[in-house]
């Protein structure tokens, strides 16, 4: 396949550069640095044309430069401070909602939804992507790693210097923070 | 150590177990998202969610979440159509690439 015939850098940013920025900023928060990464990713693939095989097609190749960049950035913040669990970390919501016997209070609301159906509900995934803004910087970070890219608890673990268990305190406490939040808006009460 | 003994012992443990609250089972049912429980975390968990109602919700809700977040991370995911790249960032980058070339 002839690779140049296949690629025309000139058209990436009106095609694909919003769906590239989205994408980053789901991931990233920041505008700022969500611009950067899918300028650097747009380089770096003008840098390596000819690595594109022409396997797959032009998108999915830049999404793929794309994720590797989203995971520099995250490396990159990793230098500047810890994903350590520390003293002055948001704690969990739920941590005053048991009787003395550790019972619910108020038992969780039954949310009108099958969890194998709750990824077609458009809705739903905005209101959690909302959400997602409203976590710590680092509760929001893990939460990505984990819950949206996917990754394996182990290389979270390796690629954020944490322990285990610190990481399953944050995971659990970001995600009743979601769950709260997504209760908020009030959406389970509307299927 | 008399068998009586061992018994009251294994009772004792057993006991231990289906005495799990909510408050115990809330981290529990977290960490099986992330990681394999002990066997003996694994069944006190069990135990606990087959008497609690609440609790079963609470997963329930957790299978949600995950789910949601797993098709906000697809490129193909929903998004606000107003969540875009201004005119002048597009330019800027375009700049960057024809600099480049």
């Amino acid at each position: 396949m002839d690779t140049a015939k296949s690629l025309d850098s000139n058209l990436w940013v009106e095609h694909y550069g919003d769906a590239l920025y989205r994408y980053t900023l789901v991931r990233v928060k920041n505008p700022d640095s969500s611009q950067e990464i899918v300028q650097v990713t747009l380089l770096a693939a003008l840098q390596s044309q000819k690595s594109f095989a022409g396997r797959s097609s032009e998108k999915s190749w830049l999404f793929g430069i794309l994720k590797h960049k989203i995971l520099d950035h995250f490396r990159s913040l990793k230098i500047r401070r810890t994903y350590e669990l520390s003293t002055d970390d948001d704690t969990n919501p739920y941590e005053n909602e048991f009787d003395e016997m550790g019972h619910f209070i108020n038992p969780p609301k039954k949310w009108q939804i099958d969890p194998q159906h709750a990824a077609e509900n458009e809705e739903l995934v905005l209101a959690l992507a909302k959400c997602l803004d409203g976590l710590s910087e680092k509760f929001r970070y893990i939460f990505v790693l984990k819950e949206v890219e996917g990754m394996k608890s182990e290389d979270i673990c390796k690629e954020m210097a944490i322990q285990p268990t610190n990481l399953w305190v944050i995971l659990h406490r970001a995600r009743n923070q979601l769950k709260k939040c997504l209760e908020a808006n009030d959406w389970h009460r509307k299927q | 150590m008399k068998p009586d003994t061992l018994m009251v012992k294994f009772i004792m443990k057993l006991s231990a177990w289906l005495n799990a609250t909510c408050k115990d089972t809330g981290p529990l049912v977290s960490e099986t998202m992330d990681h394999s429980l002990s066997f003996s975390k694994r069944w006190r968990m069990k135990f606990h969610l087959a008497i609690c109602e609440a609790c079963r919700q609470y997963v329930s809700q957790l299978k949600t979440l995950r789910a949601l977040a797993e098709r906000l991370g697809k490129e193909d995911a929903p998004a606000d159509p107003r969540t875009k790249l201004s005119p002048e960032a597009k330019e800027t980058i375009q700049q960057a690439l024809k600099n480049f070339q």
